[in-house]
């Protein structure tokens, strides 16, 4: 039976990772041809692929008998799944279908990455060490992967606005129909981006506390300076610095989308960079 | 002189009361503490960390969270976090606890704003029933023949950023205490070993109690499939050879006793033996890979395990045994359970079964509840800020003929106006409606 939900999972795997290749693709023709029948179908491929990928983790936990969220692969198998479901939010919630083509490169990298640098011995489920046995670490994980999630939506939108505010300095009125001329208009991109990162912020912040309180319940040390306790904090403190400039000095406009960008390269590092190229508590993933 | 003293801490308050320091002491924080994880730390990898160049080692950038200029950059934060806290303080009571109705239109907000005629006593009433039906806290003011008021909802969300902003002062108050006070070591033991807690190897602190520390047991459990289940400790707190109390620990599941609270950290595995010296049976455990060694009495022979095999039905051993300094091994073999051998003919040695040694953090920190209290102060604070924003309506009536007049009502947005105004327009519609 067991191996019969290994083939399961690999499959959904697999579907997953068509899916969501696909729907990014059509999210691409969808912006320059902006038909709808390619924009419908590209949403339902995108949720066809988030259906999917909940199999992959639902059977996953089933064969490991804990929450996927142990190694590195399962940690981006969730991370690609809060990025999905926080997208599919966004658009039903405010129509933004023109952000699936800068949000679906992210999973789909993330997922190539898996396919590419993991092996198969990485892609099993395999027996978690003592200190992972907590439900603090579920808690912990899961609003890291909303918060991540949410961040990366942040950063598609910090994108749209950048490339939509260069194009109205060149004088996008020539080019009415232009791809990028029909991006929202910049004030609603902006309120979005800021909007997502309201709701990522807190998260982050109860995703570094949960973190504190397993770290203390394992280790006996809430705090220890490790690089990914140290990563996760410096991003934190990126997207305080954004909110604080906006809400005082009124930092809106090309200096927020950048600094979301700025912070989505944190999320990164304190992910890849620190899993793969500084040890410390965190280096599950070596 | 006491005027120019005054500027001097006028001006300092001034500096310390900028929202710009704060960020600015927040960058260079994030960025120092990025640039020490980059260098390899002391207390986590003292062997790299000492062949990092002495220039960097004398920077403090291989203790670098431990140096006192770091420490100096968050003491800086933290007086900045004060001295804008307490600036702000009354600002934000004001407009939460000593709200008051506008005089004239020229205060009412003028970003969200609608004007329409009306009569007096009914325009009051339906103002007063909508905005109270709808949550809000209402006061009235009149004057001759016009009224003013001012609405709040959610009033409490006020407090979010100074409740934000006072977490981090009472978490740096909580790391100090527990770095100032209490200790932090660690124990290796044996099963059967009985340890008085003031002996344990300290690394910070100072251990001030007095109990000994029993462990009953220690277990490497394996389940059913093979894999790993967890580390287990049973150990029991003795005072004056009395059980004071007694539990089993294992990895996320310490256990506190009198402040102090036991952590199960690392396991390795071990035997017991009993060494026959002269007829006198000695009980002896070892730990793998040489771990600890054996002294038999009245010999310069040191026995050490070099190698165990923790079958819980056949456990086996591989030994060496070294004669004084010597360090190449006078007789080694491989003694199985029950098995009985003679070492150079000083002793003999029977392995009688597993035992485990288990790997212990002692720590005790009273500042770990002032950090948890922080913690929950700071998610209080981000939930006010973002999600429990208050509204603030404000109006003012001005009668022109009878009592009829002109309502001039507004909402303050803030920085952010998305939201505000739809429900400010929910209001005027039902108002007007009323």
């Amino acid at each position: 039976m067991n191996l019969g939900l290994q083939n399961l999972e690999s499959s959904a795997f697999y579907v997953t990772v068509m899916a969501y290749i696909l729907c990014m693709m059509l999210y691409w023709v969808w912006i320059g041809i902006k038909k709808d029948l390619i924009g419908s179908l590209a949403t339902y491929i995108a949720a066809l692929g988030l259906i999917a990928n909940t199999a992959a983790i639902v059977i996953r936990m089933v064969i490991s008998g804990h929450p996927p969220l142990s190694n590195g692969y399962e940690f981006l198998l969730t991370f690609v799944w809060g990025i999905m479901a926080v997208y599919l939010y966004i658009e039903y919630r405010y129509k933004l279908k023109s952000l699936g083509a800068f949000v679906m490169p992210i999973p789909v990298l993330l997922l190539m990455f898996i396919i590419m640098s993991m092996g198969p011995e990485e892609r099993v489920a395999q027996a978690i060490p003592p200190a992972l046995k907590s439900q603090w670490l579920t808690f912990h994980v899961v609003t890291a992967m909303l918060a991540y999630g949410a961040f990366a939506i942040s950063f598609g939108l910090g994108i749209m606005y950048l490339l939509k505010l260069k194009e109205e300095g060149r004088g996008w009125e020539a080019k009415p129909q232009g791809i990028i001329a029909r991006f929202p208009d910049l004030e609603t991109l902006d309120e979005l981006s800021y909007k997502v990162i309201g709701f990522a912020f807190p998260l982050l912040t109860l995703c570094i506390i949960t973190g504190a309180i397993w770290a203390n319940y394992a280790w006996g040390t809430y705090w220890s300076w490790d690089p990914k306790e140290t990563w996760s904090l410096i991003t934190w403190i990126i997207y305080a610095a954004y909110l604080h400039a906006r809400l005082m000095y009124g930092w809106k406009g090309k200096r927020a989308a950048w600094m979301a960008v700025l912070g989505f390269a944190a999320v990164l590092f304190t992910f890849f960079g620190v899993n793969y190229f500084l040890p410390g508590l965190h280096s599950y993933a070596q | 002189m006491k005027e120019h003293q005054e500027s001097a801490v006028d001006k300092l308050w001034r500096i310390f009361s900028s929202m710009k320091l704060g960020l600015v002491l927040l960058g260079v924080i994030a960025f120092f503490a990025g640039i020490g994880t980059l260098f390899p730390q002391m207390d986590v990898d003292p062997d790299k960390a000492q062949a990092v160049g002495k220039l960097w080692q004398t920077l403090g950038f291989t203790n670098l969270y431990g140096t006192y200029w770091f420490r100096l950059l968050l003491g800086l934060l933290c007086i900045n976090l004060i001295i804008c806290s307490i600036q702000r303080f009354q600002g934000i009571y004001n407009r939460t606890f000593k709200l008051n109705p506008p005089e004239n239109s020229s205060v009412i907000p003028k970003k969200v704003q609608e004007t329409w005629q009306g009569d007096g006593e009914s325009l009051r009433k339906s103002v007063q029933d909508v905005l109270r039906h709808r949550g809000f806290r209402v006061v009235f003011a009149e004057k001759d023949k016009q009224w003013g008021f001012t609405a709040i909802k959610r009033r409490w969300g006020n407090w979010g950023s100074f409740i934000s902003h006072v977490s981090f002062v009472v978490l740096v108050i909580g790391a100090v205490i527990g770095s100032s006070l209490g200790f932090k070591g660690f124990l290796m033991a044996g099963t059967g070993t009985t340890v008085p807690i003031h002996s344990i190897q300290v690394s910070r602190g100072t251990v001030k109690e007095t109990f000994d520390v029993l462990i009953n047991s220690a277990e490497d459990r394996m389940l059913a499939n093979g894999q790993r289940d967890n580390w287990y400790t049973d150990l029991s707190i003795l005072q004056n050879g009395k059980v004071m109390a007694r539990h089993t620990i294992s990895v996320n599941h310490p256990f506190t006793y009198q402040g102090v609270t036991f952590y199960q950290s690392s396991f390795i595995n071990g035997v017991h033996l009993t060494a026959d010296v002269k007829g006198q049976k000695i009980p002896v455990t070892l730990e793998d890979r040489g771990g600890n060694y054996f002294n038999a009495p009245g010999t310069d022979l040191y026995l050490v395990a070099s190698a165990i095999n923790s079958d819980s039905q056949k456990p086996s051993m591989l030994f060496e045994v070294f004669k004084g300094m010597s360090e190449d091994a006078v007789q080694s073999g491989q003694l199985d359970f029950g098995q009985t051998i003679d070492i150079q003919g000083a002793y003999k040695l029977t392995l009688d079964g597993n035992s485990g040694y288990t790997g212990l953090q002692v720590k005790q920190d009273p500042g770990v509840m002032i950090i948890w209290l922080g913690c929950a102060l700071l998610l209080l604070g981000l939930i006010l800020s973002f999600y429990w924003r208050p509204i603030l309506v404000s109006g003012i009536f001005q009668a022109e003929k009878d009592n009829r007049g002109e309502l001039t009502m507004g909402v303050s947005t803030g920085k952010v106006v998305g939201g505000v105004k739809e429900v400010f327009d929910r209001l005027v519609g039902e108002i007007r409606a009323n």
